[in-house]
């Protein structure tokens, strides 16, 4: 069954490329003299790596905070850091910064960690309850920001901000691929080094305060590292909703480990999800691409609450 | 070995307390007497600068160093993860001890449990399952938390052969039960609201006029136990 899983999953990364509103015949894409050598080295394939390592990153984001907050419905999304990053770029679109959309998302993003650090730096002890709780009503006050935002925005600017947050995989060229291979190798690397870390505190923070981790560095590393690796995340793709909060839960119900075990496991399927999403996203046959985000949440929610229903019966 | 200097927060009051190097302890008192508070203060979940373990100040210490001098076991265990099993607890939980898991599992008869999720355990199983992590973490001082709360008698008495035992340095055993107090024979520190009561060698906390001043008439002494007068 793993296997099947495994070998089914290559099969689609292997495929997916060939597959949209222009067949690629395999054999023309060494071709320069081709023009699918141009649609699928230049716009295909930078496509599948962005949406197989975008859906990676979020997926483990959302697991390493699940870990974290101890919290099942925890996000990089819930604690604004989205949001943070979603409006950076609104901010830009509305002034007139269009090329530097990413950068001002990145910004945005950042702006937010470094709020949220600064404010519960400022509350006694450091507890993550805390934390979540200005990260939701960080999101709130993005919201009204955005708000002004579409309010300031003329009528093209506001249908660019809404496109936006609904999240696209349009990238093109492999160069603009590197960003997000970068930063979600980076994460699943430093994940990985504080495997044991991550396990101690998915028992107790005072268990792993007693054991001897240093429990505030180690939240501290964590948390930077993927709400940064979400700016960079966002900032190109927009916010693409419920991959980090679905995929983690399937291969707990799946698996039946403990989350520690399932770092590789999520990142690689969340991988394959967002690639198959985006699959059917391009092949509906409507003019334009559907929207990412639309496709996630369609396809995710039924599935999640299906499992879940499973899950209180057993 | 343990000293803490005029501690006090919220529940705690001016609590001063001074252990002698291997001297064990045995901590009484009312439900909400601040008990396991100050477990918690001892073992620096709730911060302070007034303690002092093995001649060094907590606050000054680094985690590793810590987690070698002292470790606290609570009444219940607390695991968020749904499938960390009774062994994986234990691997975590191995820090200074010269035992294998393997053998701490046999030790309490765990085995049949071992690859059991802890969270699925019964409340007197997790007892024993943190009875295990404080033998392979074995820190120089462990603070245990109502260990007896939760068992059938026969775990009980397991337990009881347990703390007694030198599989376990130094401790501190948090309990109601008097009449594990008194066969332990450690010294006692008696709380009430917040405040130390009684801090003396184990017989005279047992002497019918101190126990008379504490419990007035709701304890009985009958046979060298001592039961609640129901």
């Amino acid at each position: 069954m793993k296997y099947l899983f495994i070998i089914l999953s290559i099969i689609l990364l292997l495929t997916a490329p060939f597959f949209g509103q222009i067949e690629i015949n395999l054999f023309n894409i060494n071709d320069p003299a081709f023009m699918e050598y141009k649609l699928f080295w230049d716009l295909r394939l930078p496509r599948i790596i962005v949406a197989f390592f975008t859906g990676a990153l979020l997926g483990l984001s959302g697991l390493i905070f699940q870990s974290l907050f101890r919290n099942p419905m925890s996000t990089p999304f819930t604690l604004g850091v989205a949001s943070g990053a979603t409006l950076g770029s609104a901010f830009a679109i509305v002034f007139g910064f269009v090329t530097l959309v990413p950068v001002f998302g990145f910004f945005g993003a950042l702006l937010t960690i470094a709020i949220l650090f600064s404010i519960t730096s400022k509350i006694k002890g450091y507890d993550t309850t805390s934390l979540l709780l200005v990260g939701i009503a960080l999101s709130f006050f993005y919201s009204a920001a955005l708000m002004i935002l579409f309010y300031l925005s003329s009528q093209s600017q506001s249908y660019e901000i809404v496109r936006f947050t609904m999240g696209s995989l349009d990238v093109v060229g492999i160069r603009d691929t590197v960003p997000v291979i970068v930063v979600s190798i980076l994460l699943l690397f430093i994940s990985f080094k504080y495997k044991k870390e991550i396990k101690m505190l998915l028992t107790s923070y005072d268990n792993a305060f007693l054991k001897g981790v240093e429990v505030r560095k180690i939240n501290t590393i964590l948390l930077v590292s993927v709400s940064v690796a979400i700016g960079v995340a966002v900032s190109i793709t927009g916010p693409i909703g419920f991959v980090g909060l679905i995929i983690p839960h399937i291969l707990k119900t799946i698996y039946k480990k403990s989350s520690d075990k399932l770092l590789l496991a999520t990142f690689f399927y969340s991988g394959i999800f967002l690639v198959g999403c985006d699959l059917i996203a391009r092949n509906l046959g409507t003019s334009s691409d559907v929207p990412i985000g639309v496709i996630t949440s369609f396809l995710g929610a039924p599935f999640f609450i299906y499992l879940i229903i499973r899950r209180e019966k057993i | 070995m343990l000293k803490i200097k005029r501690f006090s927060n919220a529940i705690l009051s001016n609590i001063t307390v001074h252990l002698k190097k291997d001297e064990n302890l045995i901590l009484l008192g009312s439900n909400g007497a601040g008990k396991s508070t100050l477990a918690k203060v001892a073992c620096g979940i709730i911060d302070s600068d007034r303690v002092e373990l093995f001649g060094e100040k907590l606050e000054h210490l680094g985690a590793k160093k810590r987690a070698e001098f002292i470790n606290y076991i609570p009444p219940k265990l607390e695991i968020f993860d749904d499938y960390i099993s009774l062994r994986e607890y234990l691997e975590l939980s191995r820090l200074y001890s010269s035992l294998n898991v393997d053998e701490a599992i046999s030790l309490l008869n765990l085995d049949a449990l071992a690859d059991k999720p802890c969270k699925t355990l019964s409340s007197g199983e997790q007892q024993l399952t943190m009875l295990a992590s404080s033998i392979l973490h074995n820190a120089k001082l462990t603070i245990f938390d109502e260990p007896t709360a939760n068992l059938d008698p026969s775990k009980t008495l397991q337990v009881y052969e347990m703390l007694k035992s030198d599989v376990i340095k130094n401790r501190i055993i948090i309990t109601h039960d008097l009449n594990l107090a008194h066969k332990l024979g450690y010294k006692i520190l008696y709380m009430q609201e917040g405040e130390v009561e009684f801090f003396d060698e184990n017989k005279k906390f047992f002497e019918a006029s101190n126990l008379e001043k504490l419990f007035g008439s709701s304890i009985k002494h009958i046979d060298g136990y001592f039961v609640v007068n129901l």
